[in-house]
């Protein structure tokens, strides 16, 4: 076996099967009942709130990813097409940021969002508010905000990279036979960027969907995600094995999405060309 | 790969992407394994690992310990002693721990833990009886597996200039439509789920009643769209209760005197339908890595040294009676404290032991109308 297949087998399968496992267990007080049911599957998809948390997680973090390409797409189209020397230091500073811990850049943006944050402390010097905005705080917009900042490295890069291999010369033909900036851009950089694109939306749409800590910190009572309701699942609520059936109808409705969204882009993209 | 010659490369503009993919991976394994390594660093030595709720992990308590021992014990956090349960039921073993007089019994079953020899504690014999004699611990004639050590209230801490009172102090307070997205709870339901029964009307004694739980969630439920925030952690809500967030919010006794000491207009209210009282101490697992320093940290917290700051700074009853020595009865009056804890602890309503199944059933009950449903 090579290291690799060891490696995964070790890491990601044996886990994976100890989840699936417990998934169709049940909590016992404060063991398992090991017989097989599929009990906590009914459940997750009939009780409503499982349903509310994972729309409103798919929402979220649907938005936030949507946010942070529009974002970082413009950042990285300069450093492929405008910047021509030390492009690498350029990608360094623009992710410098994203160096630091996790926790501390949520922790910051919430300083930045605070009720005596530096939004609203700023627009109360101004004198455009006399009350500072509770809504920024403890809110699904706080969690949107935060996540796409978050995040934002993981679109930069691969944008950059799909953007940077771009052949000029084929920008150059579409000036030459009459296309103006606008009409180039839709006709031949975005078609040739979505790889980029699409690996930027995987890379963040995927993990912010199970994001616990922002939404914990940030979120208050109507921001609480899915991440949130598993971990409680094995902490203070005490049962395993729905909190395994939970991240387990996650991960499938992740997958169902992502081909949704891998198919639908197939299809524009064939359109297209 | 050399550091510098990267950053050469970098400036020169001569960086391939195979080199920088490899500095990023180099940075990126290096970002994770360090924690690790400070991890380790931190936890070597044979300090005794004191697993508690944030607040407690400070110097001022473990001045004794530091003077034997010459170092502070390791300190791990939980939000809520339903959490620390099951993390510890999860293979963490820690030398001590902090649960309260409700979920002894429950920790006791579990089986993770030890009794503790008594003799070995040098302050053992100025702790208050009444404290050691609960449900669940000596009472029953049976070991005594928690040694007492602070003692409290549950209640409201409001803004004496922002909250407009109606009347009495009264858990109404965190009711109030009035200061709606202006109030704060505490997350767990150790404390909400408790403060809701005694809001709702519900005695102690018929808690785990199907109606009790239908009444509770129902207050529960109403109170929810006027939170701002759930949280465990009580510096958020001091924060909040500092800078006019929150104008009210239901906390322990230290929110309060903490607050008062930085000069912020704050009341720990005594509600008319009584507090929620309750008494927390430590315990030894089973498996103590560090045994003899787990002494010493109970023997620590145990010292009037730790008691004085637990009364002067916190607000909190401490269980060693010569603590209260060190202060005159107008000051214990006026942190609402005394120097007979049953005064105090029955004149509120005092937390009783239940089930496993009850607490699962509470906090998943919670929880969902936490999340709104």
């Amino acid at each position: 076996m090579s290291p690799t297949l060891a490696i995964m087998t070790v890491g990601i399968l044996v886990p994976f099967i100890i989840l699936l496992v417990i998934s169709f267990w049940t909590r016992d007080g404060f063991g398992f009942d090991t017989t097989f049911t599929t009990n906590n599957y009914v459940r997750a998809w009939s009780e409503p709130i499982f349903g509310a948390l994972l729309q409103r997680s798919f929402w979220i973090s649907g938005v936030a990813t949507l946010v942070t390409v529009l974002l970082c797409y413009p950042m990285a189209y300069y450093v492929a097409f405008h910047v021509h020397r030390n492009k690498m230091m350029w990608i360094i500073l623009m992710t410098l940021p994203f160096w630091t811990s996790y926790l501390l850049r949520v922790f910051a943006w919430k300083v930045i969002l605070g009720y005596e944050g530096v939004i609203n402390s700023g627009l109360m010097t101004v004198g455009l508010i006399d009350q500072p905005l509770e809504f920024l705080l403890y809110s699904q917009e706080a969690v949107i905000i935060t996540l796409a900042h978050a995040w934002a490295a993981f679109a930069i890069l691969p944008l950059y990279v799909s953007l940077e291999k771009i052949d000029k010369s084929l920008l150059e033909a579409a000036t030459d036979l009459g296309d103006g900036p606008v009409a180039r851009f839709f006709r031949i950089t975005l078609p040739l960027s979505m790889p980029g694109v699409i690996a930027a939306c995987f890379l963040i749409f995927i993990p912010t969907t199970g994001d616990y800590i922002t939404p914990a910190l940030l979120g208050g009572p109507d921001g609480a995600m899915i991440g949130n309701f598993i971990q409680l699942q094995f902490g203070r609520v005490n049962n395993w094995p729905m909190g395994a059936t939970l991240s387990i109808v996650l991960m499938l409705w992740i997958s169902l999405i992502a081909l949704v969204f891998l198919f639908i882009t197939r299809k524009a993209q064939e359109k297209i060309a | 790969m050399d550091v510098v010659d990267q950053l050469g490369a970098v400036r020169e503009g001569k960086l391939s992407r195979r080199k920088f993919t490899q500095g990023l991976l180099a940075a990126g394994v290096a970002m994770t394994t360090l924690p690790v390594s400070a991890r380790r660093a931190a936890a070597s030595g044979d300090e005794a690992t004191f697993f508690t709720w944030g607040g407690y992990d400070i110097p001022e308590l473990f001045k004794p310990y530091e003077a034997k021992n010459g170092a502070l014990p390791n300190f791990s956090i939980f939000g809520g002693s339903e959490e620390a349960l099951t993390k510890m039921r999860g293979g963490f073993v820690v030398d001590v721990s902090h649960p309260c007089n409700q979920a002894l019994p429950r920790w006791v079953a579990s089986g993770l833990f030890q009794p503790i020899d008594v003799t070995r504690l040098s302050n053992w014999s100025d702790v208050m009886p009444e404290l050691v004699d609960l449900p669940g611990n000596a009472a029953d004639g049976g070991n005594v597996w928690m040694a007492p050590f602070d003692w409290g209230q549950t209640s409201v801490t409001y803004r004496t200039d922002m909250f407009e009172l109606e009347g009495e102090e009264s858990w109404d307070m965190l009711w109030d439509k009035r200061y709606a997205n202006r109030l704060g709870s505490l997350a767990s339901g150790a404390d909400a789920w408790w403060c809701g029964a005694i809001k709702a009307g519900v005695d102690f004694a018929d808690i785990a009643t199907d109606e009790a739980f239908e009444k509770i969630a129902a207050v529960m439920r109403e109170q929810r769209p006027l939170i701002r925030t759930y949280t465990d952690d009580t510096t958020t809500l001091e924060q909040a209760l500092s800078s006019g967030e929150m104008v009210a919010a239901m906390t322990w006794n230290s929110s309060a005197t903490l607050l008062k000491s930085e000069g912020v207009p704050v009341k720990f209210a005594a509600p008319k339908e009584g507090a929620l009282t309750w008494v927390c101490g430590v315990v030894i697992h089973k498996d103590a890595p560090n045994l003899d320093r787990a002494y010493d940290v109970i023997d620590s917290l145990l010292s009037v040294e730790s008691g004085k700051f637990m009364i002067n700074d916190y607000g909190y009853g401490h269980s060693n009676i010569k603590s209260f020595d060190e202060f005159d009865a107008a000051t214990l009056q006026d942190l609402g404290l005394s120097k007979n804890p049953f005064e105090i602890l029955e004149a509120g309503h005092f937390q009783q032991p239940q089930s496993q199944d009850w607490e699962t059933r509470m906090n998943e009950t919670f929880e969902q109308i936490k999340a709104g449903f």
